[in-house]
């Protein structure tokens, strides 16, 4: 359990390692109700689009993204999420997620958490990257 | 210099609706399965109710499933061709639980174009907001398209 008052700014958060199998892609399609085959599940389809293969769907990588801060703060501690997409996110490599603190403060009875937040790959790619805010129980 | 956008603007204050949705404890195991969570909330109906939930959780960023469900126009944007997603925000407000009834309604919130090294793009915002079936909004989600030139 992480305590607000255990928080300080620069703090690191995770990382995550973790990656995007084709199955899975295909599972979080299925709950998205996006018709396949498409760019997130098909090479052809992808190429077409001038992509390098097939990617993972941005509203996955955020839910990845998200998964950082619900292992980090538990569930229901995300309040805001913002995120730029800036690269597709290939099949198959690893990811790695990780936060920085950088404020932190208490507003409406609330103790929040702000962190940039970045997906990253094995060589250097800056895959998705923005902010989040987080909020955290206090020790009284 | 500042470039005049040609766009629709009249679409400005214009709400674009869509549900509801009835959301299924399967739509909420699968979204949270394929993401990889562990949090027992949103995987087992037990652990959610143990801790005072009427059902499994919702992850944050569920909401994003559905905001393609809202048939959304064309605004008529005279620049560049192929538009991608540039970028996702989600505020997650109320918990949103298996069994819940959701509706979304979606608005034009911003048009505006930026020069980098790579030239001018213009990007086209989207805000969705999710209400339960008593009215509490649960999430707001905007969703950023970007054009080239």
């Amino acid at each position: 359990m992480v305590y607000f008052e255990d928080v300080d700014l620069g703090d690191e958060i995770g990382p995550l390692e973790t990656e995007a199998t084709d199955d899975g892609v295909v599972s979080f399609c299925t709950v998205w109700q996006s018709q396949m085959p498409n760019r997130f599940t098909d090479r052809e389809i992808a190429e077409q689009s001038r992509l390098p293969g097939p990617i993972v769907p941005g509203i996955m990588s955020m839910g990845i993204m998200a998964r950082l801060l619900t292992d980090w703060a538990g569930p229901g501690a995300v309040r805001d999420l913002d995120l730029v997409f800036r690269q597709p996110v290939p099949h198959h490599r690893t990811l790695t997620v990780s936060a920085t603190v950088t404020d932190t403060r208490q507003e409406d009875g609330e103790n929040l958490v702000e962190c940039d937040i970045l997906m990253t790959g094995t060589e250097g790619e800056r895959y998705v990257g923005g902010k989040a805010i987080v909020t955290l129980p206090s020790k009284d | 210099m500042v470039m005049e956008l040609q766009y629709d603007r009249s679409l400005y204050g214009v709400e674009h609706k869509a549900g509801p949705f009835e959301i299924s404890r399967d739509q909420i195991k699968g979204f949270s399965k394929g993401l990889g969570e562990t949090g027992q909330i949103h995987l087992d109906e037990s652990a959610a109710q143990a801790e005072g939930y009427r059902d499994v959780v919702a992850p944050p960023t569920f909401c994003t499933v559905l905001v393609n469900k809202v048939k959304l126009p064309d605004i008529n944007l005279q620049f560049g061709r192929t538009s991608m997603h540039a970028g996702q925000r989600v505020q997650y407000r109320e918990p949103i639980v298996a069994g819940d009834s959701l509706t979304a309604s979606s608005h034009l919130k911003d048009v505006y174009a930026k020069t980098g090294r790579s030239g001018t793009m213009v990007f086209v915002v989207w805000e969705t907001t999710f209400r339960n079936q008593d009215g509490q909004i649960v999430a707001d989600v905007q969703e950023s398209f970007a054009r080239r030139e």
